[in-house]
């Protein structure tokens, strides 16, 4: 095969993926009776119908040709009304369980992708784009709703009623039956041709609109950035253009979707026509009765509409197929797990952790750590220190076991981490990002953020450790404020020491520490730098620093360098040996 | 009301669309109606005439019943893409309408609003909004229409038939749903909340995975997505419950009226008042008749939801923006000189002074350092100047001129800025760096990227200056991403460079070459040179430096001078100094 022939890209599959629409039929476990449930009654409810038909005929038949006063016919009239609210009930029953059926599927869906994402956990969702997942996390899940609550009854449905009423059509008039029973599966027929072509483009679409809700969130985050580059204008222009986008896109889909109901509708009308004719032809030959003819015509439409409510449903099957291709490729992304299960470490603070030949690549390619070694010893205060890209984000990931190495190993003791239980491990550290993350709520509740059950004190009491207490009772609500997102009112400064707090109440053995006094005034930096002392009693601190103030506190220094520790030692000892050290450290001077 | 009334306002570009496609909803239902009708003439009167061994003319019916089959399947069709091209024209107005709106809201109101929650606002509220049309205004245009067609038609048969068809009609149409929208309207607007509650949480969870995961609250927090999304599942049963009733209520009441005809007809064709085929052609005629108003429950039960869709809309829209520009703004002159005059500023109106008594000069290519610690109000400063907000009290003068007589658009156009929270778009590198100035070329870029000692990294990317920038720019390291906002700002080659905290998140190396660079560059390019920062480094070469404390300018002179003055910078710089020779001893 010539390179022209191969494709940049690989397409996506014309058909949709055999996974995904077994995906859609596995969850359907999940709705348990209630599918079925909605199905029988729907189809009780089909048969009454009959009834319903049965008598009209024969009331109309009476009166025309008979002669019947309405006297004569009451009776029928009444057994109409009784199945009239029959129906009603029975229909309201269905549609309730079908949803309920569909709820079902919807929130447990939910629940595993959000575990799921849970499980990639932050170091693989830093690579991706979150708005896409939100979106699969709320609309996309809701998209299945349409396609259990309505769509998969249809299905059965389409098949039963219309198979219950030929068996009346055929007892009553042979020849509307043929005709029929020729023409229904001509419908299905034509509707899965033009199906196909349909599937893939909605598939683009969905993807479409999770790119223009991505692109949306993107804008409104930088639109301080977009205005401050008098790009806002411009700016407007992309949205509209993307909205533009999105509408020929969808109408194009459109299109093609709405001809499949156009042909269903041809087809069942131009049925319903010829049956309507040739009964009228029978009826003035004298070949046939009314009240056959009549009963017959009026369930003739009746054989046609679950097929037609197919069609209206089908476009929800494929926005569906549609979601279900992002909730599925989220679902199958592998989870780079330790199955360690131990749930119980013997390890405590006077455990040291090995580093042994860790190396570790990104899946696109980048270099993160390469035959790394490193000793941590219990108790002491650690500073990772090198330029950008020289590794320290990658080695505490693995460390916090957000990443795992594809060679080398971590040993607690003589216990490899890959061992012991996740949460297990994580119970053991306590963690400082770059950027701490606030949650809505209350300060309180951002400090017990994971110990709901802590105590005001003990909050207090970590606030006061972490040298917050002070300008936390400031606030208008004290420890009772509601922070915005991102903190909105707390300085940075502010925000670490709320992280630090955190990291207090959790006392636990090990602290990693993510540049965590970057940012900060000098205040601010102080106060910081108190705190993490009095973190650093008892325990083992591990921070990346970019500070001569934090390294000059640190007991022992690692530095990296191109995805290795080329050195450890003190400040004092790696100032006389290590030419990359003195170099930073002069740097540092230049700080101030 | 008020607010239909305004988005349909907003709706006007496209009234031709949406003519055509009530136009062709309007005859796609009479076709079928007609169809149904004629059908149930023809079978009885042609029974009739068989019974009796006349013969008929079957060819005008016959005509009738293809023409109609013909006009409805045609006219469904169209009417669908007409509707739907029209809602999609109305979706994409309204999108931009509201980016219009929240572009002067930037930044200085938005920051009020968490980005999860206006984000659910700008998507899911808007897509809402595609209800006032196609499930609201159409089928509620078509139902009147029709209904005044229907009732005409049966009077002229019997009055008391047109009686029953109407009064059912009313019942179906204007009764059920009035009672849904009564019942639906709370739970609508709690869906609509409920919604946003969970997209914002998600929004934050995804965000602070890790933290979520260290303190071990990621359980909690999944509890609380689970059960967000179970209030909204029980919102969505309790409307599909009520939404289930009224289709039962609209499909009883289109039985009734065929019972109804029954019961009039009957006695009238006893009585030779009507003929025999006319009962099955009034029969299939009620029955057909109530297509108009079966989609009357749903549009007005999904109006207590588009309502508060919209209300939110309106409300975020209608704020006033912090700062409202000039009627008549004056050009922007050659050379800038800024000068504050006494400037207060507060937040809040009751709150604290952020800025107290501010005065200051930035007179052209002057190059300015404002000191001091995160907190002091540098920050609300370059605000200020940019005229992102307005002072409380005092003045900024530009060229003598009041700041409030010049366009803050005019005005930005001068001014590069690297802001704290710079953002970095989902977009390749070069694009987020045409952003400052869309007609740069190659070299253009490759001079601001090695000024900032960005280019080397940028360049050993594979795919160079089109590799692409992560979500907020996570992908490349922080100091990465403040290199790469640098760039950006000098790519703008503006009169002004604002650089708020320049080299945090750098290496230090790195930012004291970039800033020695970008300070050489401004010198060569004659740009004046707003430096903001707390960090007391590179500050000899700059002209004047105010030192600030708590909103207020405690110190001003140049380097030297400060030094020689013996106060709070000499400290700050002493400390500093004395740290640095320690460690080489």
């Amino acid at each position: 095969m010539s390179t022209q022939d191969k494709p940049h890209k690989p397409h996506k599959p014309h058909k949709p993926d055999p996974a995904i629409t077994n995906a859609l039929k596995s969850w359907k476990t999940h709705s348990g009776f209630w599918l079925k449930a909605a199905v029988a009654i729907g189809l009780v409810s089909g048969l009454l119908l009959i009834g319903q038909a049965w008598l009209l005929a024969k009331t109309v038949n009476a009166v025309v040709f008979s002669k019947a006063t309405l006297p004569d016919v009451m009776p029928w009239l009444w057994g109409m009304l009784a199945i009239f609210l029959c129906r009603v009930g029975l229909a309201w029953a269905s549609e309730q369980a079908a949803f309920h059926a569909a709820v079902q599927v919807k929130l447990a869906i939910r629940e595993q992708l959000y575990q799921k994402v849970q499980q990639l956990g932050p170091a693989w969702l830093s690579g991706e784009r979150s708005g896409d997942i939100i979106n699969s996390l709320s609309d996309g899940v809701e998209a299945l709703e349409a396609y259990y609550a309505r769509y998969v009854p249809a299905m059965a449905l389409m098949a039963l009623i219309p198979m219950a009423l030929l068996v009346f059509v055929f007892a009553n008039d042979w020849i509307s039956g043929l005709i029929m029973l020729g023409t229904a599966p001509l419908i299905p027929l034509f509707m899965i041709l033009i199906g196909k072509g349909t599937e893939k483009r909605n598939q683009q679409q969905w993807q479409a609109l999770a790119r223009m809700s991505a692109h949306f969130l993107d804008v409104i985050q930088g639109l301080t950035t977009l205005k401050l580059f008098n790009a806002s204008r411009r700016e407007a222009r992309m949205v509209a253009q993307i909205s533009d986008q999105h509408r020929l896109a969808t109408m194009s889909v459109l299109r093609v979707a709405f001809l499949s109901s156009f042909v269903l509708e041809f087809f069942s009308t131009v049925s319903i026509a010829i049956v309507a004719v040739l009964i009228g032809f029978r009826l003035f030959w004298g070949e046939m009765d009314f009240f056959y003819g009549f009963f017959v015509l009026l369930l003739a439409p009746e054989f046609y509409l679950p097929l037609r409510n197919m069609g209206t449903q089908y476009h929800a099957r494929m926005q569906a197929i549609g979601a279900t291709e992002r909730i599925v490729a989220i679902l199958g992304e592998t989870v780079e797990t330790r199955d360690g299960t131990r749930d119980v470490i013997s390890a405590n603070t006077h455990t040291p952790i090995h580093l042994q030949n860790l190396t570790f690549t990104y899946p696109d390619g980048r270099q993160g750590v390469k035959d790394l070694n490193l000793t941590i010893h219990p108790g002491e205060t650690l500073a990772l220190v090198g330029l950008s890209g020289a590794g320290k984000t990658t080695l505490i990931n693995l460390l916090m076991g957000f990443l795992q190495a594809q060679s080398g190993q971590i040993l607690l003791g003589d216990t490899p981490l890959n061992t012991i239980a996740p949460e297990t491990w994580r119970k053991q550290f306590a963690w400082l990002p770059q950027k701490p993350q606030l949650f809505p709520g209350t300060v309180a509740d951002n400090i017990r953020l994971g110990q709901p059950q802590a105590s005001l004190d003990a909050v207090q009491a970590a606030a006061e450790q972490a040298q917050a207490h002070t300008f936390i009772r400031a606030l208008p609500q004290g420890y009772d404020t509601v922070i915005g997102e991102a903190g909105q009112g707390l300085s940075g400064g502010q925000i670490q020491r709320i992280a630090l707090a955190r990291a207090f109440l959790k006392d636990a053995p090990l602290v990693i520490l993510d540049e965590a006094t970057a940012n900060l005034d000098r205040e601010s930096e102080t106060l910081v730098q108190a705190a993490v002392q009095k973190l650093a009693v008892g325990r083992t601190l591990i921070m990346i620093a970019h500070r001569l103030r934090t390294v000059q506190d640190a007991d022992r220094i690692a530095v990296m360098d191109d995805g290795q520790v080329v050195q450890t030692g003190t400040h004092a000892e790696l100032l006389q040996t290590s030419p990359v050290y003195q170099q930073m450290v002069n740097a540092y001077g230049g700080e101030a | 009301m008020k607010d239909l009334i305004r988005l349909l306002r907003l709706f006007k570009p496209y009234q031709g669309w949406m003519l055509l496609g009530m136009l062709l909803a309007f005859v796609t239902l009479m076709a079928n109606v007609l169809l149904m009708a004629v059908s149930g003439w023809f079978i009885t009167a042609m029974a009739m005439a068989g019974v009796a061994g006349v013969s008929m003319n079957y060819f005008t019916p016959a005509g009738l019943i293809r023409f109609a089959a013909i006009a409805r399947t045609a006219g469904r069709y169209g009417e669908r893409l007409v509707t739907h091209e029209a809602t999609f024209r109305i979706l994409s107005e309204l999108r931009v309408w509201f980016y219009q709106k929240l572009e002067p809201l930037a930044p200085a109101r938005l920051e009020a609003y968490r980005s999860g929650d206006l984000l659910s606002r700008i998507r899911a509220d808007i897509d809402k909004l595609d209800n006032v049309y196609l499930r609201l205004l159409v089928p509620v245009v078509v139902a009147m229409l029709a209904t005044l067609v229907f009732v005409l038609v049966l009077w002229f048969y019997d009055p008391l038939l047109a009686l029953v068809e109407f009064t059912l009609l009313m019942v179906a149409g204007v009764m059920v749903p009035w009672l849904m929208n009564r019942w639906g309207a709370s739970t609508g607007q709690q869906m609509v909340t409920t919604a946003a509650q969970m997209r914002s949480a998600l929004v934050n969870d995804l965000q602070g995975m890790g933290e979520l995961l260290v303190y071990g609250a990621a359980d909690a927090h999944a509890a609380h997505i689970r059960q967000l999304s179970q209030d909204l599942a029980a919102q969505q049963q309790k409307m599909s419950g009520l939404q289930g009733i009224a289709q039962g209520a609209l499909g009883l009441c289109a039985n009734l009226a065929m019972w109804g005809m029954l019961l009039v007809a009957i006695p009238l064709v006893s009585e030779g008042k009507l003929l025999p085929p006319q009962l099955a052609m009034l029969a299939l005629f009620a029955l057909a008749s109530f297509e108009a108003v079966m989609p009357l429950p749903l549009a007005f039960q999904t109006l207590g939801e588009t309502l508060a869709a919209a209300r939110r809309i309106f409300s975020l829209a209608d704020m006033p923006p912090a700062v409202a520009e000039p009627e008549q703004p004056l050009p922007v002159p050659e050379t800038l000189h800024f000068a504050f005059r006494d400037v207060d500023f507060r937040y809040q109106p009751e709150g604290t002074d952020v800025l107290h008594n501010i005065s200051l000069d930035l007179p052209p290519a002057h190059k300015l350092a404002i000191v001091g610690a995160t907190g002091s109000g540098k920050s609300t400063l370059a605000s200020l100047l940019l005229r992102f907000r307005e002072p409380v009290s005092g003045e900024i003068l530009l060229d003598g001129q009041p700041l409030q007589q010049y366009h803050g658009e005019a005005l930005r156009q001068h001014i590069a800025v690297v802001s704290q929270q710079t953002h970095l778009f989902n977009t390749t590198l070069r694009e987020n760096l045409l952003l400052a100035r869309p007609d740069a070329d190659q070299e253009a870029l490759d001079a601001a990227c090695q000024l900032v000692l960005i280019h080397d990294f940028i360049s050993s990317q594979p795919q160079g200056y089109d590799t692409w920038a992560g979500e907020t720019g996570v992908r490349l390291s922080g100091g990465q991403a403040k290199r790469i906002a640098i760039a950006r700002a000098v790519l703008k080659n503006a009169a002004v460079l604002i650089l708020d905290e320049p080299t945090e998140g750098l290496d230090p190396e790195t930012a004291q070459q970039v800033m020695a660079n970008l300070v050489a560059h401004a010198t060569a390019q004659r740009q004046s040179l707003l430096l903001i920062t707390h960090r007391l480094h590179g500050l000899e070469q700059m002209d004047n430096i105010h030192v600030m404390d708590a909103g207020r300018i405690i110190e001003s002179g140049t380097h030297a001078q400060l030094l020689a003055a013996k106060g709070y910078y000499q400290q700050l710089s002493v400390s500093g100094k004395l740290l640095v020779e320690k460690i080489k001893t």
